[in-house]
């Protein structure tokens, strides 16, 4: 397609405004795919997407749409993740677009992240075109909406679309706009091609499957090709576009968006925001985007042994697909082999978690999650610690600076006193307040990235009953009173349970692990003593008492069927805890404690 | 070394799967009905025993429910007929269970002639609160009625079927019904605690936060148990049976050879099936073990009679292990009684050598104070009793 009849945008908002809902509209009306292939929520392909009803990866989509002017055009589709933990995807899949759709829910107005997002499509001279969607909800308020358009986001009130996704108002009016509003894409002025890598996926036949969007020239199977960042020159198999599954076209053309195969084996070669070029050309690197570190880290271990390096096989293949984690080998005292993982945020951490015990079948343990701390240490010297396990003696730490973000909430007038109440209590400080509109207001604050990584985000929505909604950045470095809190069980300390904490909070939340270990250890044929402690000192103890006993005083001829099946899983059960020492600690047990 | 010397079959279960009333712990097979459908069943049920290969007369047989009880006059005159036409009949002995509602004196006299010769009663408390909570449909003065019909009949050897660990039982209840019952007398006594199994209507309420356990509360039962039941003349055999060693005068049970370090009055049928042994199972829901093959018949009356009606066996599903994790399932189910496992007796009926093959876990027990181990056998000490089911764990599984 000629790039004039080419419109490539994301899909943009806060979680749950509806961007998949609408998508999944958008590839309907444009006969992308029949009605009767169309299942809900069909560009969250991963089970975990559809169970938890939120986008993780970003999902391009090639469409055809004939526009009322009577011409054809391409449309590249970017549905992207609303979770802040994911706005990196949006901002890479923004860089491969010209314009993007915002999309706002008509009951629930602005929130915190559809700033965020208009933020970044703003800061890459993107055309947004406001979509205001769920008209059709009873309590939907579009007048109140377009308000905030204007007012929060200074964009044109009447630019806005009103739609709903759901009942399919409003649809053919957003094709419209695309095609009339958003540029289409041109040439960079360079000779010869210049291709963005924005996202990859492996794929057990093909490898490496890269996402591209074109800026110049075009792609074609059998082109020699440079990967400029890394350096290496590849033969392109296969490209192709998706709709939404993966099909072959002959070209990639300047503006055009899809994949590329060069049986490249390992991820780590294919550099997202990378430029690929022709070997025989000149061109130079696109701007690509800034790289994302990993914020949030955490011990992922075996439950047995001499899974260590199937585990280690199964990181990789998740690598693969999620360029984000990071992992490396380090051992615990406790739980032996394993893994340091770092993570974007602690959905990402447990999104990462529950993939490897589902769908590879995996029994891990994951330690509680714990953000980087600079240590000065008396000699002047500077470490980096992620792992509590790491952080040197007392008598040896100068200082310690944890890391800080600038969060800002949006919430309704109501809950500020509350809301002012959580972030103190987080240990954060309100920088400044912003009146959003007659009910509500932003709140912008400083906080310690370690006191929001649990549960800030659910207590936010439970103090507003969910009107609540909150965005972060990070906003370095800044010295606290640090200190370790280590849990022992019969005298062990369980390095997995350590964590680092401010003073003022280590004996309440060393009384909190400590009872939510109680609740989790089974009883086992001895007594179990639980303690915190801070630097050898014990803050907090609790007792598990003695097994006294261990069997069904029933069992006759009809029952030895089903008992002995029960003794069995029973038996697979505890071959799945961990003992440390003399005791038996179930995987729960560490699953729980992080909630605790 | 696997091939178990498989004898003739000898022991008999009859699943009557009828109650008056759902019970709000029970997930047996059973429902209430009338009268038409139990007639059914007894025609199907009489048919199902002319297929059965088995030893003539059967050293054991079993009537267990539901309530088998229930079963009128004539009902039970054309069972106990027709077993005596097949031969199967006199059984050393023969046990059918009985809840205190439904007991007559012609009823207990009917199945007395016709060979029946041990009664199983569900007493399960004698405390009016809790057998409400349980949803039972007797009271305790039925329970002493029925005793007392049920010895006019003849009847020498009686077992009384108590629970313990009731949501609501506290040690005091559960003492004065301890020794409410001893002081009846029975010849034998099986316990059991309070089993939450999904589905039932005390499993909603511990789900729900309406009932909660205490495990030290039902382990100190547990003790008390023992202790009471011990003092009084009894010997625990198994983990929750205890029984007599002197036989009443008169009684006439006594054609079975005695097995040794097990009481005389012992319940022989489930002794039968803690060793391993074979038994047949007939009616709907009942469970068989015959030549290694565990098989189980549909648990749904209407489908159980519709299959025999056609001339067809009504098994629902069946199960073969391997024959070493058989006979390591009869390890374990097998050291649930104190005597434990003769190792000459484990040999015949496993093809297997207890020591050679599961020596490892025979150390740990022993180790762990849990394990006795003599020249020629290997048993569980009190202590290791309490922790069955993990001791259990270690001959399971591959
Ligand atoms: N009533 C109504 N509900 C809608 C509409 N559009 C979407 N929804 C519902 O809103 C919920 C969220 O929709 P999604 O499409 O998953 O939202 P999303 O923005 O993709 O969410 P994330 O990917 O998790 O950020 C779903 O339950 C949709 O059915 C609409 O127009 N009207
Ligand atoms: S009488 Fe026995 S079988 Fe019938 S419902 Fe009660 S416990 Fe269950
Ligand atoms: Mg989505």
């Amino acid at each position: 397609m000629d790039a004039a009849h080419i419109r490539n945008f994301s899909i943009i908002a806060h979680i749950d405004h509806g961007k998949t809902t609408l998508s999944d509209r958008l590839l309907h009306m444009t006969g992308t795919i029949a009605t009767r292939e169309m299942e809900e929520q069909l560009l969250d392909s991963m089970d975990l997407e559809r169970e938890r009803g939120i986008t993780i990866k970003a999902h391009p989509v090639t469409m055809l749409y004939k526009a009322k002017n009577g011409e054809t055009y391409e449309l590249n589709l970017i549905d992207t993740p609303g979770h802040v933990d994911f706005a990196y995807e949006v901002s890479r899949s923004l860089s491969a677009c010209e314009g993007a759709l915002l999309i706002i829910d008509a009951a629930q107005g602005v929130e915190a992240q559809t700033v965020a997002n208009v933020h970044l499509a703003m800061k890459q001279n993107l055309t947004v075109i406001p979509v205001i969607n769920k008209i059709d909800l009873p309590h939907a308020n579009v007048p109140q909406t377009r308000q905030q358009l204007e007012d929060i986001l200074a964009i044109p009130a009447e630019s806005a679309i009103e739609a709903s996704a759901k009942e399919g108002i409003g649809i053919e009016e957003i094709l419209e706009a695309i095609v009339e509003r958003i540029p289409h894409p041109k040439p960079t002025g360079e000779v010869g091609l210049q291709a963005l890598v924005f996202d990859s996926y492996f794929d057990t036949y093909k490898g490496v499957v890269s996402h591209v969007r074109v800026f110049n020239g075009e792609l074609k199977p059998g082109m020699l090709v440079k990967l400029l960042h890394s350096g290496k020159t590849v033969e392109v198999k296969e490209v192709g576009s998706f709709n939404p599954k993966p099909y072959l076209r002959d070209r990639l053309q300047l503006g055009e968006t899809g994949y590329i195969t060069a049986n490249i084996k390992s991820p780590q070669e294919v550099k997202m925001g990378d430029t690929i070029t022709d070997v025989r050309s000149t061109a130079g690197p696109l701007p690509g985007f800034k790289e994302i570190h990993p914020m949030v880290f955490s011990g992922i271990y075996p439950i047995n042994t001499s899974d260590y390096e199937h585990l280690k096989a199964n990181l990789g293949k998740l690598q693969l697909n999620d360029s984000a984690f990071v992992y490396q080998a380090e051992t615990s005292v406790a739980l032996g082999f394993g893994f340091r993982c770092g993570f974007l945020g602690l959905l990402h951490l447990e999104i990462v978690q529950e993939r490897l015990r589902r769908e590879y079948g995996m029994d891990i343990i994951a330690t509680y999650p714990s953000v980087i701390y600079k240590v000065l240490m008396t000699d002047g010297t500077l470490k980096q610690v992620d792992n509590p396990a790491f952080l040197p003696e007392p008598t040896y730490i100068e200082s310690i600076e944890e890391p800080m973000v600038k969060t800002f909430v949006i919430c309704p007038n109501e809950y500020i006193g509350d809301m002012m109440a959580l972030i103190s209590e987080k240990r954060g400080a309100i920088d400044h307040t912003e009146t959003l509109d007659a009910r509500r207001v932003m709140l912008t604050s400083l906080l310690p990235l370690n006191e929001i990584l649990i549960d800030f985000h659910d207590r936010i929505k439970s103090i507003t009953r969910g009107y609540g909604s909150m965005d972060y950045e990070h906003a370095g470095y800044r010295q606290s009173d640090m200190v370790k809190l280590d849990m022992l069980v019969n005298a062990e300390a369980v390095d997995a349970f350590s964590c680092i904490v401010h003073r003022d909070k280590a004996e309440s939340r060393g009384r909190a692990l400590a009872a939510k270990l109680k609740e989790v250890i089974p009883r086992q044929q001895y007594v179990v003593a639980i303690q915190a402690a801070i630097g050898g000192k014990v803050v907090a103890r609790e007792t598990v008492g003695a097994l006294r006993k261990d069997v069904t005083a029933k069992c006759y001829g009809g029952d030895i069927s089903r008992k002995r099946k029960l003794l069995e899983k029973q038996k697979e059960g505890k071959k799945r805890m961990k003992s440390f020492g003399s005791v038996n600690i179930p995987q729960e047990a560490f699953i729980e404690v992080l909630k605790a | 070394m696997s091939d178990a010397i498989i004898g003739p079959v000898v022991s008999l279960y009859v699943h009557v799967p009828f109650c008056a009333r759902k019970c709000s712990y029970c997930a047996f097979y059973s429902e209430p009905s009338t009268g038409e459908e139990i007639n059914r069943y007894v025609a199907a049920l009489t048919r199902e025993m002319e297929w059965i290969q088995c030893q003539r007369p059967l050293q054991t047989i079993f009537f267990g429910g539901g309530t088998p009880s229930i079963l009128n006059l004539r009902q039970w005159e054309e069972i106990l007929t027709t077993m005596h036409r097949l031969k199967l009949l006199p059984a050393a002995e023969f046990t059918v269970e009985c809840n205190p509602a439904t007991v007559s004196l012609d009823k207990a006299r009917l199945l007395h002639d016709l060979g029946v010769n041990r009664i199983s009663m569900g007493v399960q408390s004698l405390d009016e609160a809790l057998l409400d909570r349980l949803g039972r449909v007797h009271s305790r003065e039925m329970v002493f009625k029925s005793w007392d019909i049920l010895r006019k009949a003849g009847f020498q050897n009686l077992n009384l079927d108590l629970m313990f660990a009731i949501p609501g039982q506290t040690m005091t209840v559960w003492e004065s019904t301890l020794a409410e019952a001893l002081a009846m007398g029975s010849e034998h006594m099986s316990t059991y605690e309070v089993i939450y199994e999904d589905d039932t209507p005390l499993y909603a309420q511990l789900q729900a936060g309406e009932v909660a356990e205490d495990e030290d509360l039902s382990c100190a039962m547990f003790e008390k148990l023992v202790e009471r039941t011990v003092s009084c003349g009894f010997e625990q055999y198994e983990i929750a049976n205890f029984a007599r060693s002197s036989i009443p005068a008169g009684l006439t049970a006594t054609t079975i050879p005695p097995i040794p370090d097990v009481p005389r009055l012992a319940c022989r049928h489930n002794v039968n099936y803690w060793r391993g042994g074979q038994f047949h199972g007939l009616g709907p829901g009942a469970t068989a073990y015959v030549a290694g093959v565990r098989s189980r018949n549909w648990a749904n009356t209407q489908l159980y009679c519709e299959q025999i009606e056609k001339g067809c066996r009504a098994v629902e599903s069946s199960e073969c292990l391997p024959p070493r994790r058989r006979a390591g399932e009869t390890a374990a189910f097998g050291l649930r009684m104190p005597a434990g496992w003769p190792f000459a007796t484990f040999l015949e009926v496993t093809g297997y050598d207890l020591q050679k093959e599961w020596g490892d876990a025979i150390q740990e027990l022993v180790a762990q104070g849990w394990g006795e181990l003599s020249k020629d056998s290997f048993r569980l000490t009190s202590e290791g009793l309490r922790f069955a089911d993990s001791a259990a764990q270690l001959f399971l599984g591959d």
